[in-house]
């Protein structure tokens, strides 16, 4: 795009914000120009959310201006600024369950226009529209038929089902391998080369250095530093956001010198769903990963393994004897814990306070024979777990919700750490973690396997886990492909065999 | 400046009226009934108040525990039908003891069918209860045939005198009330039990891979809640001298309320033992002070049911 370099598409100009008498943005400016990727960084918390709800008129700014095409505009709600061209595509999925694709994506035209609908008409537009993203989803399939995968590929086409000139993504890769997130790429830098102007927020700096033009970076609601994505590197983007050098994002580890197995799992299939014959056995004091592209039955696996699933056929040995993980209860008695990568559906309690969420999992300890609980050892014992990890929060009696995802993560972990636990098997162990979180939650991986416990970890985030894991193991719909040891790491070796033959 | 804001500038008064509301409209009501009528403190009067309560209050300690895992009990109104014709019938045949402990465990044993099919069947609550409140209703009337079972033992003759005596100036079954919520307050503050409940209506399926029996304790608060209704019906039946099929025409609807007017949140979760008595009063004393006023009974439905609404949009203050 020939734009003369003053003209910006959006301008937010000294916006400031304060819920109550905490101030969440402190005199912010954004400068996006048209045909532009620009990267909105910061820790949870820094504002980076509340700013881009402000954009789209979820949230009344305090003071400020916002500019669309130097037009001072003032969006009240999400459907004023849908109508001025803002469209975004939030990280927690805004779609209607119980409706299909085509009905999703134009939803928000369905109640305007026409008494009478063409299905057909619609259904065809909704294919179109996610083919030419590159993906295939049948357009009259329900939403809650799809993948995570899939959903998210319906939200970003319900976001450019009508005339967008800003798409804003909230972290849009969470969810998606590799080769998904490749595609969104080239789909971003289309929608780009047609002028439309992107403000991306993503925890994922590598992606950041991939395809953003500019950086703007956000700490403690304050602007740290906006400048064009080839003025810094990574190092320097954290070191603006958490305001101090981060040396080590992985921490080292020494391998364990156990040689017997803790965990043996032999031809492990599932009766529901698509994991069949998985053996691999793993160590005390190891860390293992699960690595595979989305919908390869990683999740799946560690739900078998934790009883969530149904079985098949398989045994799985235990210190050499064998167990039967019928149910979750089952599981959690042999001393095996679960983090569910959907942490606010699976892994904590929302609405429950950090105390009640923490001693769930403990209450035999800190009750008598009557179930009583000491709410003194409770007490106690929360304490040191929050410490221990590290959770930041006024008191034990605040709720979950209020706390950011790195905080919520923690507290999901901390569940399982109060416990005499063998395995724990963390799915996404920092989804939606911020970076210091993120070191913090390493640190707790790599303490949890000096201990003696077997980790089972299972991340879409590459560098993550080959940073983390003394062996990977990958697998492709539901069968095992090998497991790497960790002199053969690498990007393409995992890659190669998650894909399978197709890749070189 | 959105509401939220404002509400949280204005400083501590306001806030701690909604955090202590169920409280406060109790006190309110109370003052306000005084002022209108001279009558309503008289003891005649908060005896009858209390009595009329009592056994509708146990049976809204059984629907908290339900609700707070997310569920709903609409069998219980005729169940209290059918468990007060069963106790008449039994105090006419058996000794008291045995008539008492089998209408419990009579309770029991239906809330359980509520419960394994909501469990291992994965009925809707709803539907399921609706079933067992037909099927409850109808049995009423197939074992009293149609007509109310009048008390005609001296074991008959002692239920009716507690049921109508007090102790100290208050009835002997507002007591029992006092008893069953103190009870369910302790196990959801202090038990493992009530912890277990809480979870399981704040996120089931968090509950289920943290390990938690979610089925059983399912199970257990339908059973529960069974049983305290067979309480509700020896309750009931001795206050009348009689088991009626007719009792207990759209009781569910006002245990509900009561829950509801004490803080619970219907998707599960959230609610107290001492909120749900607090809304029981309430409700009843709503009723009384209309009595009083000779307010006909055509209308009072229509200020309840405002009363209802009030009281919940109260709440959303509170929980924002």
């Amino acid at each position: 795009m020939n734009t003369p370099n003053n003209i910006y598409r959006v301008e937010m100009r000294n916006i400031s914000k304060s819920f109550g008498i905490v101030p969440v943005l402190k005199d912010v400016n954004l400068k996006v120009k048209p045909g532009e990727i620009h990267a909105v960084l910061g820790e949870n918390g820094a504002g980076k959310s509340t700013l881009m709800k402000i954009l789209c008129g979820v949230h009344a700014k305090d003071s400020g201006s916002i500019l669309l095409d130097q037009q001072i505009i003032s969006p009240k709600n999400p459907h004023d600024s849908q109508q001025l061209g803002i469209s975004i595509v939030y990280q927690e999925l805004s779609l209607v369950n119980e409706l299909s694709v085509a009905e999703n994506i134009y939803l928000h035209q369905l109640s305007t226009h026409k008494f009478w609908i063409n299905w057909e008409q619609i259904n065809q537009d909704a294919k179109a529209l996610i083919q030419s993203l590159g993906f295939d989803i049948p357009s009259t399939k329900k939403i809650k038929e799809l993948s995570p995968v899939q959903k998210q590929v319906v939200e970003i086409a319900k976001a450019l089902s009508q005339d967008t000139k800003v798409l804003i993504l909230d972290e849009p890769t969470t969810v998606f391998d590799p080769k998904d997130t490749q595609k969104l790429f080239d789909n971003l830098i289309r929608l780009k080369e047609q002028g439309i102007s992107i403000i991306y927020i993503s925890h994922h700096l590598e992606e950041i250095f991939k395809i953003a033009d500019s950086i703007t970076i956000l700490k403690d609601g304050a602007v740290n530093g906006s400048m064009p994505v080839e003025d810094i590197d990574i190092d320097g983007v954290i070191q603006l956001m958490i305001g101090r050098e981060l040396k080590e994002l992985y921490p080292k580890r020494e391998p364990t010198t156990n040689s017997e197995s803790l965990l043996e799992v032999a031809n492990l299939s599932a009766a529901d769903t698509i994991v069949e014959d998985i053996s691999f056995s793993i160590k005390a004091g190891e860390v293992l990963g699960i690595a595979g592209l989305g919908g390869s039955g990683r999740t799946e696996t560690a739900k078998l393994l934790f009883g969530a699933d149904r079985k098949k056929s398989g045994s799985i040995l235990l210190n050499g004897k064998n167990i039967t993980t019928s149910s979750p209860v089952a599981a959690v008695k042999q001393g095996i814990g679960f983090v569910s990568e959907d942490r606010k559906e699976e892994g904590v309690f929302l609405n429950l306070s950090i105390k009640e969420n923490i001693s769930l999992t403990n209450l035999k300890a800190i009750s008598n024979k009557l179930g009583f609980i000491s709410l003194k050892k409770e007490q106690e014992k929360v304490q040191e777990l929050i410490n221990k990890l590290n959770i930041k929060a006024n008191s034990q009696e605040m709720l979950v919700r209020d706390l950011s995802g790195g905080n919520q993560q923690k507290v999901a972990l901390a569940k399982w750490l109060g416990r005499d636990g063998k395995i724990i098997i963390i799915d996404e162990p920092t989804r939606g973690v911020d970076v210091g979180a993120k070191v913090e939650i390493y640190e707790l991986i790599n303490q949890l396997s000096s201990n003696g416990i077997g980790v089972i970890v299972i991340s879409s985030d590459m560098p993550e886990i080959m940073g983390i894991s003394d062996r990977i193991m990958v697998l492709k719909e539901g069968q095992l492909q090998g497991i790497l040891t960790k002199e053969n790491f690498s990007e393409e070796n995992i890659l190669r065999l998650a894909i399978g033959e197709y890749m070189i | 400046m959105n509401l939220s804001t404002q509400s949280n500038n204005s400083g501590g008064l306001f806030a701690f009226l909604i955090k202590y509301n169920t409280i406060f409209i109790f006190i309110a009501l109370v003052i306000l009934s005084a002022c209108i009528s001279d009558v309503f403190f008289t003891s005649i009067n908060l005896s009858n108040l209390l009595k009329q309560v009592s056994g509708i209050g146990i049976i809204s300690i059984g629907m908290l525990l339900v609700i707070l895992t997310g569920g709903i009990d609409l069998s219980v109104g005729s169940l209290l039908a059918l468990l007060a014709v069963l106790f008449a019938i039994f105090v006419n045949t058996l000794v008291l003891p045995a008539a008492i402990l089998l209408t419990i465990l009579i309770g029991f044993v239906i809330g359980s069918i509520s419960g394994y099919l909501v469990t291992a069947q994965k009925v809707a609550p709803f539907i399921a209860t609706l079933a067992i409140m037909t099927i409850a209703r109808g049995l009423g009337f197939m074992y009293s045939k149609g007509a109310p079972v009048v008390f005609e033992t001296d074991g008959g003759a002692f239920m009716t005198n507690f049921g109508n005596g007090s102790f100290l100036g208050i009835p002997n079954i507002a007591y029992l009330f006092l008893l069953v919520a103190i009870i369910a307050q302790v196990m959801l503050s202090y038990n493992v039990f009530g912890r277990l409940l809480i979870a399981i209506g704040s996120n089931e399926q968090a509950a289920r891979l943290s390990g938690v029996k979610v089925d059983r304790y399912k199970f257990l608060v339908y059973a529960i809640s069974g049983a305290l209704v067979g309480l509700a019906a020896i309750v009931g039946a001795s206050r009348t001298n009689l088991g009626s099929p007719n009792m207990g025409m759209g009781l569910e609807l006002d245990a509900i309320a009561a829950v509801v007017i004490g803080g619970a949140s219907l998707n599960g979760g959230k609610g107290s033992a001492i909120n749900t008595l607090m809304g029981v009063l309430i409700l009843g004393l709503i009723g009384n002070i209309l009595n009083l006023l000779n307010v006909p009974s055509y209308p009072q439905q229509v200020i309840k049911g405002v009363i209802i609404i009030l009281a919940v949009l109260l709440q959303r203050f509170e929980s924002k």
